[in-house]
């Protein structure tokens, strides 16, 4: 078959339509682009939201916006950079680039892809508008309890961006998942876990790091926003709740966070420094390592951002060494990348201008960021604006440089062209000495004195001309990113046209047509090298001509192929789903419920929460293949089962890792529930707790029943007899515990809204409700999809599926019922302790 | 690619030092934590945190041993040994976070 008709054969199959139909896109490039294009929106507006703030702050006493003016610009200011530019620019840079480099044509979901940039969209504008309307949130982008409780913050400022950000959270979840799944099973045949590109690994451990690091703020800002809507006074001192439990939760993920962000970029820069220092990367599996021991050390820090709340010394210890540990395995990777430009020769080019950008600042921020480690010296500099510059220079250093250097690496993928240096270079030197100049002036500040998130100050303590250099630095930065957005618009057009491969790379996203064809290879390659080492170039021509694997269209499937984890031998044949509109419906039915729930019409909230549900299990009916194929050839003389018919398929992995996120929010509230009793003032409430210990055994019994249901009918299955009545009688058994936890829920004394003791009685007990009902749902689908034929012995995964959540949420309901029957013996502990 | 593939579950060894680390790290603040409020004695705190961190030292000691005179199974090829040698250096690494995080603090005033 010529390349040609190869080429137009996949592309009619692949391809998103055009006009409308856009919206209906599921193409990993198309959504990836996206991603992008909308957080650099965001990244323009918190910008502009920035720079009020250096004017207003460019002199004393200035009168340029009033403190509550001020309030929701310099918050949505940084909860846009962080959530809503930050994280999904990362995202969107995995989405487009990760199947690339990996040798793929897609990820393993992509309507989930999908569903996650509109959620993104929705989330982000809600966020966005409501600057417009006067009503942002106003709290600081950590949003403090009990500041942002409904006594301080009355309007609908805080539940903007509990519910707008956590809207947010949920597509990066969903997107962390879908990355997890497709490095480990989606990879180019040949490409071990040992060949694999470093890039593949640092995405791999950010996505990672994303499924456990998400979960408690989403709980957090869950409890938050059912306390603000109805009462329950998890945060509320008053009433048995603690301010502090929301800071636990908000640094379990907000310290993460940082590495999350620096690790993709970190995993950018471990790709272009190789290629224009012309060796390898020195030091591979040092660097995987650190990441590893990165990701780690950085989940066990979190309270190095509360120092001052009067921890004990003992524990501030633990957590100012660890503060200073995390040092190590980041400056492992700066060495390794140092020995790399050390032992090779290297040239310099736009993208390598930045790099070094990257490092001035970066290594300045890990410094600061080592003193601020040191408990003494945070007492000193906390709230200040020392802690101010020191963010900016982490997070500038960590993403803003590595991430310009990566656009001017990958651009020529996409137009063919490379950059016009003439206005590259000066825009560098802009952004450069401007954000220096902005941000350097606020470390001498802040030791000056002047504390964060101040609206204004007096002209006669010194702070002056730090301020306006500050401001000045700030603008000239701004006309440096102006430049590069123009460099890079321009470069579409007028940009040096380049042949494919313009830097000499080793990856295989170069191994492509220019611009990336919507199925990314032709022909899936054969890695027999370590991938970082591969003349993409090279591959190119012989993998259009569909020489590699699936180098053929068939039945208009969008094939791809999966791989075994570690050894990347091929093991199944994986068929994705075509352009739908049904993301986008589920997503609006996601934003209506989130709307609804912000101006307090809870059934219609309820209403549409359901029909996105329902649109979760239409989704699932169009899922998979309606017969049994047995092996199906894939080129190469390799014959492989579709992904229907294989045991270790991803829906199978993507469950188990949403299992583990899952885990981590119910992780997050057992912990919430003892550092409750543990911390906070007002236990034991006036009344005692008296849990019905019959009623906790006959919802568990009715767990349990459904869960051995479950059991029953995948055996059914196996044996080809009906499964229908084991599935009614799984759907009973959770209807029954549903009702024994509602009943739990409607006895528990003292009363949810009157004290925290029955408000996380209550929250345990609905987090068993929540899972029995999505088991029902599970059931559902499965009923329907058996009417459907999508259900059979060889294709029994939707069976697997639902015992493996039925399992789960055995296990958590039974921890779950334990706790709340335990919670009269807690409680009678802490009334006799001396 | 090696003829018999490593099998997915051995990846566990790439986070199991650090799993462990993250258990000492749980184990020892929640127990801080309880003895303060619960206004145990220094000295017995210190010993049940010391208890727990050996306890732990002892585990990751285990895994160390067990990892470090293994020989890579040969059929697993290079993508065996290097996952053996990126799990054992982990675990190293955990080993080495353990000891000054919460091994040499517990010194320290136990709950002012």
């Amino acid at each position: 078959m010529s390349a040609l008709r190869l080429h137009r054969e996949l592309a009619e199959i692949w391809a998103t339509g055009p006009g409308w139909q856009r919206l209906a896109a599921v193409n990993h490039s198309v959504i990836g682009l996206r991603f992008m294009a909308t957080s650099f929106v965001f990244f323009a507006i918190a910008g502009v939201l920035g720079m009020l703030t250096r004017v207003q702050l460019a002199t004393p006493d200035a009168k340029f916006m009033d403190p509550e003016t001020y309030n929701q610009v310099f918050t949505v200011h940084g909860s846009m950079m962080l959530f809503l530019f930050a994280i999904p620019m990362i995202e969107g840079l995995a989405v487009y680039l990760t199947p690339k480099i990996l040798g793929t044509r897609d990820f393993a979901f992509p309507r989930l892809t999908a569903y996650g940039y509109w959620c993104f969209l929705f989330g982000g504008s809600i966020v966005a508008i409501s600057l417009v309307f006067g009503v942002a949130p106003n709290s600081g982008w950590f949003m403090y309890t009990p500041l942002s409780s409904n006594v301080y913050t009355p309007g609908i400022n805080a539940d903007v961006w509990l519910i707008g950000i956590t809207f947010v959270e949920i597509s990066a979840l969903t997107l962390a998942v879908e990355i997890v799944v497709s490095i480990l099973k989606m990879r180019a045949p040949g490409m071990s876990l040992d060949r694999m590109p470093i890039f593949g690994w640092y995405m791999l451990v950010t996505a990672l790091m994303m499924v456990v690091a998400f979960p408690p703020l989403i709980l957090g800002a869950i409890l938050l926003e059912i306390e603000r809507a109805f009462g329950l006074p998890f945060f509320d001192p008053r009433r048995g709740g603690d301010p502090l439990l929301w800071q636990h939760l908000f640094w379990l993920f907000g310290h993460p966070d940082v590495y999350i962000i620096f690790l993709p970029m970190a995993g950018a820069l471990s790709t272009i420094i190789p290629v224009f220092a012309n060796r390898r990367l020195v030091g591979y599996r040092a660097i995987v390592v650190a990441i590893i021991a990165l990701a780690f050390v950085s989940f066990g820090i979190w309270v190095h951002h509360m120092f001052t709340v009067g921890i004990p010394h003992l524990a501030l210890a633990f957590f100012s060494t660890g503060s200073a540990l995390v040092a190590v395995p980041t400056a492992v990777q700066i060495f390794a990348w140092l020995a790399t430009l050390a032992h090779g020769r290297p040239r310099w080019d736009v993208p390598m201008l930045y790099v070094f950008g990257f490092f001035f600042v970066f290594v300045l921020g890990g410094l600061t960021g080592v003193m601020l480690a040191i408990v003494p010296f945070d007492w000193q500099a906390h709230d200040s604006y020392f802690v101010v510059a020191h963010m900016h220079y982490v997070v500038g250093g960590a993403l803003a440089f590595p991430m310009l250097a990566a656009f001017y690496y990958w651009l020529p993928l996409l137009t063919g062209r490379t950059a016009v240096h003439r206005l590259s270079v000066p825009a560098f030197w802009l952004v450069f000495i401007g954000f220096n100049l902005t941000f350097f002036m606020m470390h001498l500040v802040g030791l000056l004195g002047m504390p964060r998130r101040v609206y204004t100050y007096p002209g006669d303590v010194g702070w002056n001309w730090l301020n306006l250099l500050s401001s000045v630095g700030g603008f000239i930065m701004t006309i440096g990113f102006g430049l590069v957005v123009i460099d890079m618009l321009t470069q579409f057009r007028y940009g040096r046209r380049v042949r494919r491969d313009p830097w000499r790379t080793t990856t295989l996203e170069w191994a492509m047509p220019i611009p990336p064809a919507p199925y990314a290879f032709a022909s899936l390659p054969h890695v027999g090298a370590p991938a970082d080492d591969i003349a993409a170039g090279r591959r190119a021509l012989s993998l259009a001509r569909g020489e590699g694997y699936l180098g053929f269209a068939r039945n208009g499937w969008q094939e791809t192929l999966g791989v075994h984890m570690t050894s990347g031998a091929p093991e199944q044949l994986i068929v994705l789903p075509r352009p739908t509109y049904l993301p986008l419906c589920t997503a609006l039915a996601t934003g209506a419920a989130a709307l609804a729930m912000l101006f307090q019409f809870y059934l219609l909230s309820l209403a549409a929460a359901l029909v996105t549900a329902g649109l979760f299990v239409l989704a699932g009916q169009r899922a998979g293949l309606v017969r049994d194929h047995g092996p199906l050839p894939v080129g190469h003389g390799v014959s492989l089962p579709p992904h229907t018919e294989s045991a270790g398929a991803p829906p199978w992995w993507a469950l188990i890792f949403t299992l583990l996120a899952d885990g981590t929010i119910f992780a997050s509230l057992v912990f919430g529930t003892f550092y409750l009793w543990i911390a906070a003032p007002n236990w034991p409430a006036a009344v005692a707790p008296t849990p019905s210990l019959t009623l906790a055994l006959v919802t568990l019994a009715a767990l349990a029943v459904a869960a051995a249901a479950a059991r029953g009918s995948l055996r059914a299955l196996v044996a080809g007899r009906s499964v229908r009545g084991w599935t009614g009688f799984a759907m009973l058994a959770l209807i029954a515990a549903i009702a024994g936890a509602v009943v739990l829920i409607g006895g528990i004394a003292p009363p949810p809204r009157e004290h925290a003791l029955g408000a996380t009685a209550a929250a345990l007990l609905g987090y068993v409700v929540l899972h029995a009902g999505i088991g029902l749902l599970f059931l559902v689908s499965n009923l329907l999809r058996l009417g459907a034929g999508r259900v059979s012995a060889r294709r029994s995964l939707d069976l697997r599926l639902t015992q493996l959540w039925l399992d789960y949420t055995v296990v958590t309901g039974a921890i779950a019922l334990g706790l709340v029957l335990a919670l009269p013996a807690l409680v009678a502990m802490l009334g006799a302790r001396p | 690619m090696s003829p018999h593939p490593v099998p997915p579950r051995r990846l566990w060894w790439l986070v199991a030092g650090f799993g462990v680390w993250c258990s000492a790290l749980v184990v020892a603040y929640a127990l801080h934590a309880v003895g303060c409020a619960f206004g145990w004695s220094a000295a017995s705190l210190r010993l049940v945190l010391a208890l727990v961190i050996v306890a732990h030292l002892v585990v990751l000691g285990w895994m160390w041993r067990d990892l470090a005179t293994d020989r890579p199974e040969p059929g697993f090829g290079p993508t065996g040994t290097f996952l053996q040698t990126v799990a054992l250096w982990t675990l190293i690494a955990a080993v080495v976070a353990t000891v000054p995080m919460l091994g040499l603090t517990i010194a320290l005033t136990t709950c002012l």
